[in-house]
């Protein structure tokens, strides 16, 4: 009289929690999930096919709008890798001044995960709040390169121009206050019955699955593993930053959420110690009008608030032009281990294991 | 119906940085051409200069024959040396001691070994990667866990290959990274690396899309980022940037439909009698 | 209407217009917008919604789901070839009156993404009816887009649409 089957619904490419234009397709008994399938190519723009036929100069706009939460990040990472391609050394108070404007980012990012992640669970208020800091750290972007959002901040060989007077200032103010909104945001989701009832042993991804499935960044931190690009092969001016990476080892989603949190700890530390260390000198290389490539090819990794962000670049001789541009964006390989992630969980923790995940398609599909 | 528009005609030639693009060379890093390089290049700086000062000699004698003073005598160019903060890597022999266990393993499957930009390579045999990669993953004296990376180039100009896959290897606890690459020929299939990378699922998907290397084994490949039904393969370097107009869509001559729908709805709920226009 | 000349009682609590006036203004000052947001215009769109700039002071804070229930298609961010025939099955769903938004350069004409899997302006898929440019534009710049959509649903007339329906069928 009862059929008892598997329906098949779509969690479509519009929706206010897939953080972008993901499609998953479940398989669910009931409420439970029993495969989970995500479909992607959404947002394709072709931005490895558009780099080839741009100068190296150039690329550094479409690696705003991959990743376009952490821009700055992308930004560095592109800049590194050119750098490295050519053999550049980048003056040290441009080194710290990327690593300044990284940690702002990664805050900044970080954010936008918790403000967003917060909404998804139901949590309004954080969404709110976490925006105000957000809008500060906006400020300061657009303070030093012009944009809130898709920065292009830095330059290959260094820094356009050195920061503005009065960015030293308006850093100060916002490092003074900020602590005081991670203690905020903590008391009102940290010990939240609800909050944790709807996070602890949602969405497990033990270590050995997550570096089966290549997994990095915070996820991969939150099972215990502490590998961090930052402290594994530095990069910038993270050599000379003291900071600790934070783990936890139960591998849930409460889990991630705490390694996040701690982080921002960390990245306001870092940004201290780079406010207080900033070296002076010169912020951009000697480097000829035209580079002009030889034959190479690199890869460059770096820690973007959401996992490994790696370049891989091929040079042509005599070419203005990279031949092969390839990002590997950490979204893409985390979005991986989701079906592993949600399988036999509930609907509702399907959202909270996209969230936790913090993926973000414009690095998915580039 | 007003007749349509043609679609969109791309002139690929007139706008170049929408065209396709045509590399001339092979940009294939390696130690072997590189050396080659070097010593045709020494080689011909050398021919150069035994010309000029033949030239020299020559005109030396002339010039004593005519009666007239000796040219200068020649200079030789002495290189300037570079005033920027830019040194380009050059490939180096391999000393490191991951590369020479692998040489030492897998003998001469391994075409090449070199470091270069502070980076270790190891080229081997495309039949031989999934055995390079079986024993990157477990040997305990290589450990490399986790597989960052992996895509592939196209290089047209190249006479015995037409892609290299390039896999990028990570150690987490020896804190160390190891590219390994393969050069693929037109229509071969390497071995897929998802029995030891599971990772490797999607980026093999990938590659799939995008240059059309099919991967033996892979549990699923199937177009990932281009929908299902797209022709070509996009980071090819014949396909132009701009497509083969897939991408011109109009929807609107659609809407008229759906308009048309709800004028006959509307116009039956007043009572007036519409008729259809005649399809074309 | 002698009775404008000569102010009456009457006149301090009535209020006489047109129906299409309250119509048009009980329209623009609750338009809800549909939650669709692309790439990273959707960020600046949520940017806007948030504290700073409060886009809920305009009566339309609430950004629905569902397509059935939303009046404005904020297409904010890229549309690629792949999900253009989601984008218009999306507009098709919202019921009448409904309106676009193209915010963002790639919404309008593509952007900086000219390639083959990018639809060069989501006016190939969906009619609009305010174009925002911008790399992404400011939440400033949403808001003037938003206001100048009021403008126009303030002056539209309620014949205006089905003339246009009448005029392209025959």
């Amino acid at each position: 009289m009862f059929k008892n089957e598997e329906m098949e619904i779509n969690m479509g490419p519009q929706h206010p929690s897939t953080h972008g234009v993901l499609r998953l397709k479940l398989k669910l008994d009931g409420e439970v999930v029993t495969s989970c399938r995500p479909e992607i190519g959404y947002l394709h723009r072709g931005v490895e096919k558009i780099c080839e036929n741009k100068t190296f100069f150039q690329g550094q706009v479409w690696t705003d709008r991959m990743d376009y939460t952490s821009a700055v990040a992308n930004n560095l990472g592109w800049a590194e890798a050119v750098e490295k391609l050519f053999g550049v050394t980048v003056p040290r108070r441009a080194q710290y001044v990327r690593t300044l404007l990284n940690e702002f980012n990664r805050i900044s990012s970080h954010l936008l995960w918790l403000a967003t992640h917060a909404l998804d669970i139901g949590a309004m208020t954080v969404f709110l709040y976490a925006f105000r800091e957000r809008e500060a750290i906006l400020d300061l972007f657009e303070a030093f390169c012009g944009a809130r959002l898709t920065t292009t901040a830095f330059r290959i060989g260094g820094l356009r121009e050195d920061l503005p007077p009065g960015f030293e200032k308006l850093a100060r103010a916002f490092v003074a206050r900020f602590p005081d909104c991670i203690d905020e945001y903590e008391t009102l989701l940290t010990e939240n019955r609800i909050w944790k009832k709807r996070t602890i042993g949602v969405g497990p991804l033990g270590a050995e699955d997550a570096i089966a499935m290549g997994v990095t960044g915070p996820v991969l931190r939150a099972a215990g593993v502490a590998y961090d690009i930052r402290k594994a092969f530095p990069y910038a001016a993270y050599a000379e930053m003291d900071f600790e990476v934070p783990t936890r080892p139960e591998a849930d989603t409460y889990a991630r959420y705490l390694v996040r949190m701690a982080e921002l700890r960390q990245s306001h530390r870092i940004i201290q110690q780079c406010l207080d260390g900033l070296p002076e000198g010169p912020v951009m290389a000697k480097l000829p009008k035209v580079l002009k490539a030889e034959v190479n090819e690199i890869y460059h990794p770096t820690e973007c608030p959401k996992g490994e962000l790696g370049y891989y670049l091929v040079g042509e001789k005599g070419s203005a032009n990279p031949y092969r541009f390839h990002v590997r964006g950490p979204s893409f390989i985390n979005l991986q281990a989701l079906p592993m992630m949600v399988k036999g969980s509930l609907v509702a923790d399907v959202i909270a294991t996209i969230g936790t995940l913090d993926v973000v398609l414009g690095e998915i599909d580039r | 119906m007003e007749e349509k528009t043609p679609g969109y005609v791309y002139d690929l030639k007139a706008a170049p940085n929408r065209q396709v693009v045509a590399p001339k060379s092979v940009p294939l890093p390696g130690l072997k051409s590189f050396l080659a390089e070097q010593a045709a290049a020494v080689a011909a700086e050398a021919a150069k200069w035994a010309k000029t000062q033949a030239d020299y000699e020559t005109a030396k004698a002339k010039a004593e024959a005519d009666g007239k003073d000796a040219p200068k005598p020649p200079v030789r160019p002495v290189a300037k040396p570079d005033t920027n903060d830019m040194k380009f890597p050059r490939p180096e022999p391999a000393t490191d001691a991951d590369l020479l266990y692998l040489q030492s393993v897998l003998g001469d499957q391994v075409t090449e070994a070199f470091q270069q930009a502070g980076e270790i390579t190891c080229q081997v045999d495309k039949e031989a990667v999934l055995a390079a990669l079986t024993l990157l993953h477990d040997d305990p004296a290589l450990g490399y866990e986790m597989l960052a990376d992996e895509t592939a180039t196209h290089y047209p100009v190249a006479q015995d290959f037409a892609f290299s896959v390039v896999y990028h290897l990570t150690s987490l606890r020896r804190r160390k990274r190891l590219r390994l690459r393969i050069l693929v020929p037109e229509g071969f299939e390497p071995e897929s690396a998802v029995p030891v990378y599971p990772t490797a699922n999607w980026m093999e998907r990938e590659i799939w899309d995008m240059f059309g290397i099919r991967f033996r084994n892979h549990p699923d490949l199937t177009r990932i980022l281009c929908p299902e039904g797209w022709e070509g393969h996009a980071l090819r370097k014949e396909y132009p940037t701009l497509g083969l107009g897939q991408r011109d869509i109009d929807f609107r001559e659609d809407r008229s439909g759906v308009l048309m729908r709800l004028a006959m709805e509307k116009a039956g709920n007043l009572g007036i009698n519409l008729t259809p226009p005649k399809a074309e | 209407m002698g009775m404008m000349n000569q102010p009456s009682a009457l006149e301090h609590i009535l209020i006489t217009t047109k129906v299409e006036k309250i119509i048009n203004w009980s329209r623009a000052s609750s338009v809800w917008p549909m939650t669709f947001g692309l790439a990273c215009c959707a960020i600046e769109m949520m940017a806007a919604g948030a504290a700073r700039f409060d886009f809920d002071r305009f009566g339309s804070g609430i950004f629905r789901a569902s397509p059935r229930q939303s009046d404005l298609m904020i297409v904010a961010g890229t549309v690629t070839y792949k999900m253009a025939p989601i984008i218009k099955q999306l507009y098709d769903q919202m019921p009448e009156p409904k309106w676009v938004i193209a915010l963002g350069s790639c919404a309008t004409a593509g952007g900086p993404f000219d390639s083959y899997h990018t639809i060069q302006g989501v006016d190939k898929v969906v009619p609009v009816d305010v174009y925002i440019p911008g790399c992404p534009p400011r939440p400033e710049s949403l808001i003037y887009g938003f206001m100048k959509l009021q403008d126009k649903i303030m002056a539209s007339s309620m014949s205006d649409r089905y003339r246009e329906i009448f005029e392209a069928v025959g």
